[in-house]
């Protein structure tokens, strides 16, 4: 253990929440990706998940520049370690200072948050004085008196619990966590959390990646979330207006002031694109820590598609993306109506798993045949992109929420224009960020959110003047060579690793 | 004991000054109806037969037996009552009741071989008396400790008249039987005490054997170690070994006692006194019982069901000010009526003693002994209060301090000469209720605590 400790094994540590290695998705890829692009580097990864049951098997395989996987899980928190000793006399300012930061209603000020971060980083403050101390009964139920509207105790008693013991768990969890140069987490929330710890610890370099807002994307869960009735039981059903709203202000307020610390933590604050960038410093972020790292393509791997591309413009329009609601693809269909309406010979291809919302699925294709689209539209199930690319004359895009979608950079590195709605980076990708990059021109047209009128205009005026067409599909080729290739995106992270490794 | 409570409840529902009385008799004879109704028939049984067994001495060799007996059956099964209690009552919580018979038949079976092996150990290394009467005693602990574990079942059960009747039975059929068995003198006696315990403990079993099903004849969940607590094992232990050791002390310090049979001594001067003492604590039993399983229990459920149920904390807190009440209440209740018993008893004790036709030379000791029992009915009643808190180390603590006091005390007073007899008794009770209402008050205070930061899930 000494021997560890004595020198880092590892040149940066990742902190990863329900990611990689254990669930596929958008983010695990780009992990992998990362590792794999940055051979020279050796990580160490600390995985948190939920539940242990949850990650049955590991789904990407570990390059052999990873030394080091540690896992933690949450459910373990608030099982006490020891029932039968007596508890310690904890310190009761330490667990008044927890509440106040966590759960009081009023907004805690820095120093609060730098003097508990020390208090846990340390392991003065330990799982069992959360658990079983005294004082932390007194602190608990005294913040029940003052501040709680919601009238079941237990209700609270238990979301304050499942709140504080996961951060001292991972405290505890993260000392056998071998020493590395460079922390690293890929999303704030306990991920996040666990870097201030360790940073506060190792005395090194912590850098922050976002690909979405954690705090917003669980403001979504929270609003959605039926696990809040349920957990506690029957009891909380005959309130639940009343209740469950309380419990669910607490766990906003939780996720807000762990995100918060983070920010505040963080040494590089690294957003995919712009939006997220100015989100996250109003969310709190100091804007000088913040930058953009976009995600890139291998764009090698592209030149056949581009070359597969015969002369001339396709009249086909293809949505490629899971058929599901929030890819919207019933405005792609009467966007279409108004298409073949004006182009007769157009066709519309929907291109992606239908398995995830067979409802969804079935709605689409009744409003394709009262739309009379049969046989101009079809469902082609999920295909090889790099082959299906070169055949469309245009890509679309109508979600209703994306973040950097790499299909729009694919469609370029494939010579294909894009028509998307306003969603994530979608404007700053195809009217670009910076003044260079506008100067580039267009690379299609951003339409605002579920218009099937300006969605089927924007392609009619693409397909319609090939002008129009070879200026976008030049400017999306020259983007996505410029600013949006895996080598630009490894080569930003390899010098912000250098810089940081120097630092610590 | 929730089916007492339940029945006691539905009598003091009638609400009338008959009712209520009907409800205390009832309890007083379901807490203490084994116990007493053992004392009242055994010295029956003696005091019949001192006119028909000659010499009477052998009477006094009888009543020595049985005390004997009573004690060590006792002091082998409490723990096993407590540990059993336990487990049945946590396996009807569960609604498993397919369970309970074959766990019963389970550890009878177990006690059967305990009791007996040591029986026959003990009787013949230890005794040179005739045959017929090892045998007897040894029929007689062998039922006996089997009884002590069956009756555990009786406050479980609903059926009180039957229960009534069925003592009433048992002990008529051992007085009886004593009075047609008395020619055959010392054995004849024995066979008559075990002719009445045979009858209760067989006609109880018939009476659990038709209330439970069962799938399997005999099982042995009882001694898989994530369903029992081992602690209560020696929880029973120890209180039945406080109970008794003063009484032994006095047997075997040789200048308070005498030779009565085999190894077998005793103290009439300490035991005779302490014996009739017992039978006045009825009256704060009968209370005792009517107030916990009633009041307190009632409101130790509506408390729980309050914290399960998702209850404010202000809202808690008030129901445990009631239960807090409740409890006080019972304990100045069960003082009250004891007291007053202990003053009329002290009033009538002279002609009393005077009537039975023993020397008033023993009436400081019987005053000190009275004083005794009835805070033992207050430390039965804490004791009861703390299992129903599921504060098994208080218990324990108690339990355990109360023997070593008791046996301490009762050493001192013996050093200290005849007028401390007894105080040794008394005080170390004493000295357990004290520390025990220190304990119920801190156990209360933290009770919220306790039940939320400390209780494992």
């Amino acid at each position: 253990m000494k021997h560890k400790e004595a020198a880092p094994v590892a040149d940066i540590c990742l902190l990863l929440e329900g990611t990689w290695p254990y669930v596929r998705g958008g983010v695990s890829s780009w992990i992998h990706q990362m590792i794999l692009g940055l051979p020279e580097l050796t990580f160490s990864v600390m995985f948190i998940g939920g539940q242990r049951s949850a990650y049955p098997s590991r789904r990407y395989e570990v390059p052999s520049n990873v030394l080091h996987i540690e896992e933690v899980f949450l459910e373990d928190a608030t099982r006490p370690t020891n029932t039968r000793a007596a508890p310690r006399v904890a310190d009761p300012q330490q667990l008044l200072d927890l509440y106040r930061f966590l759960h009081h209603p009023d907004a805690p000020e820095p120093e609060l948050g730098e003097r508990l971060l020390d208090c846990i980083a340390q392991g003065r403050l330990s799982l069992d004085d959360v658990l079983r101390s005294r004082a932390s009964w007194e602190v608990l139920s005294e913040g029940y008196r003052q501040h709680c509207a919601d009238p079941s105790f237990v209700n609270y008693f238990w979301t304050l619990r499942s709140m504080q013991s996961p951060l001292l768990m991972l405290a505890e969890a993260s000392r056998n966590m071998p020493q590395a140069r460079v922390l690293h987490s890929i999303s704030t929330g306990y991920a996040g959390l666990l870097g201030c710890i360790l940073k506060q610890r190792w005395n090194c370099a912590y850098l922050l990646s976002e690909h979405g807002i954690y705090t917003k994307e669980r403001k979504i869960d929270l609003a959605q979330a039926t696990w809040i009735a349920e957990s506690s039981g029957q009891a909380l059903n005959r309130s639940l207006d009343a209740g469950s709203g309380y419990i669910r202000t607490l766990w906003i307020r939780f996720f807000e002031r762990i995100g918060q610390l983070t920010y505040n933590s963080a040494d590089n604050i690294i957003a995919l694109y712009d939006g997220n960038r100015q989100r996250q410093i109003k969310d709190g972020a100091d804007p000088a820590r913040t930058q953009v790292i976009p995600n890139g393509i291998d764009l090698p791997q592209w030149s056949r598609a581009l070359e597969a591309r015969a002369p001339g413009i396709a009249p086909v329009v293809g949505l490629i993306g899971r058929v599901v609601p929030i890819k919207d693809v019933k405005t792609f269909l009467r966007a279409m109506r108004g298409v073949i309406s004006a182009m007769p010979q157009a066709e519309g291809w929907i291109v992606g798993p239908e398995e995830e919302d067979p409802e969804y699925v079935s709605e689409c294709r009744s409003l394709m045949a009262s739309l009379g689209l049969e046989g101009k539209v079809h469902f082609l199930g999920f295909q090889r992109i790099q082959d299906l690319l070169p055949k469309l004359g245009l890509m679309v895009l109508t979600s209703i929420s994306e973040a950097q979608p790499l299909v729009i950079l694919e469609a370029w590195a494939a010579g294909t224009p894009v028509v998307s709605s306003d969603v994530g980076s979608c404007r700053e990708l195809i009217e670009g960020g910076s003044a260079e990059d506008r100067d580039l021109g267009l690379a299609g047209k951003v339409v605002a959110i579920a218009d099937p009128q300006a969605t089927c205009a924007a392609i009619l005026e693409l397909l319609r003047s090939p002008r129009r067409w070879q200026a976008a599909q030049a400017s999306g080729l020259l983007r996505v060579n410029r600013y949006y290739t895996e080598a630009l995106m490894l080569q930003r992270y390899r010098d912000l690793y250098k810089a940081a490794m120097e630092n610590s | 004991m929730a089916g007492i409570g339940f029945e006691l409840r539905k009598i003091l529902s009638r609400d009338s000054y008959t009712a209520t009385l009907h409800a205390y008799v009832y309890a007083g004879l379901i807490s203490s109806g084994p116990w007493v109704l053992s004392i009242i028939s055994v010295m029956l049984v003696g005091i019949i037969s001192l006119g028909l067994v000659i010499p009477n001495s052998l009477v006094g060799q009888f009543l020595v037996t049985v005390t004997y007996l009573m004690a060590t059956s006792l002091i082998l099964t409490g723990g096993l009552q407590l540990y059993f209690t336990r487990f049945v009552s946590d396996r009807l919580f569960e609604h498993k009741y397919e369970q309970i018979l074959p766990n019963l038949l389970g550890i009878l079976l177990l006690v059967t071989l305990a009791a007996g092996v040591l029986g026959i150990i003990v009787l013949t290394v230890m005794f040179d008396q005739p045959l017929i009467y090892r045998v007897l005693v040894l029929s007689n602990f062998v039922v006996l400790c089997n009884l002590w574990l069956v009756i555990i079942f009786l406050s479980g059960m609903k059926a009180y008249n039957r229960i009534l009747l069925v003592m009433l039975v048992g002990y008529t059929l051992m007085v009886a039987s004593a009075y047609v068995l008395s020619f055959l003198k010392l054995p004849g006696l024995l066979l008559a005490l075990l002719i009445g315990h045979s009858a209760l403990l067989f006609l109880f079993l018939y009476d659990i054997l038709r209330e439970y099903r069962a799938e399997k004849l005999i099982a042995f969940d009882f001694l898989d170690r994530r369903q029992v607590f081992l602690s209560l094992l020696a929880t029973g232990f120890f209180y039945n070994f406080g109970i008794w050791i003063d009484k032994f002390l006095f047997w075997f310090n040789p200048g308070t006692s005498n030779i009565v049979i085999g190894p077998l001594r005793a103290s009439i001067l300490y035991d005779l006194p302490i014996f009739l003492a017992y039978l006045a604590i009825i009256p704060g039993m009968a209370v005792f019982l009517v107030r916990i399983e009633t009041d307190f229990a009632e409101w130790y459920d509506r408390l729980f069901r309050a914290i399960r149920d998702g209850e404010t904390l202000q809202h808690i807190g008030q129901l445990k000010t009631e239960m807090t009440l409740s409890i006080r209440q019972g304990l100045l209740e069960i003082c009250k009526v004891q007291g007053l018993t202990v003053v009329l008893l002290f009033l009538f004790a002279p002609r009393l003693l005077d009537w039975l036709g023993i020397s008033s030379y023993y009436l400081p000791l019987f005053y000190i002994d009275l004083i005794g029992v009835s805070i033992q009915v207050v430390f039965m009643a804490l004791l009861n209060v703390f299992f129903y808190l599921d504060k098994r180390t208080v218990v324990l603590e108690l339990c355990v301090l109360f023997a070593v006091l008791n046996g301490g005390l009762t050493l001192l007073s013996m050093y200290l000469g005849p007028s401390f007899f007894g105080y040794g008794f008394t005080l170390s009770l004493l000295v357990c209720v004290l520390l025990g209402l220190h304990r119920l008050s801190t156990a209360l205070e933290d009770l919220e605590y306790d039940t939320f930061m400390l209780s494992a899930r």
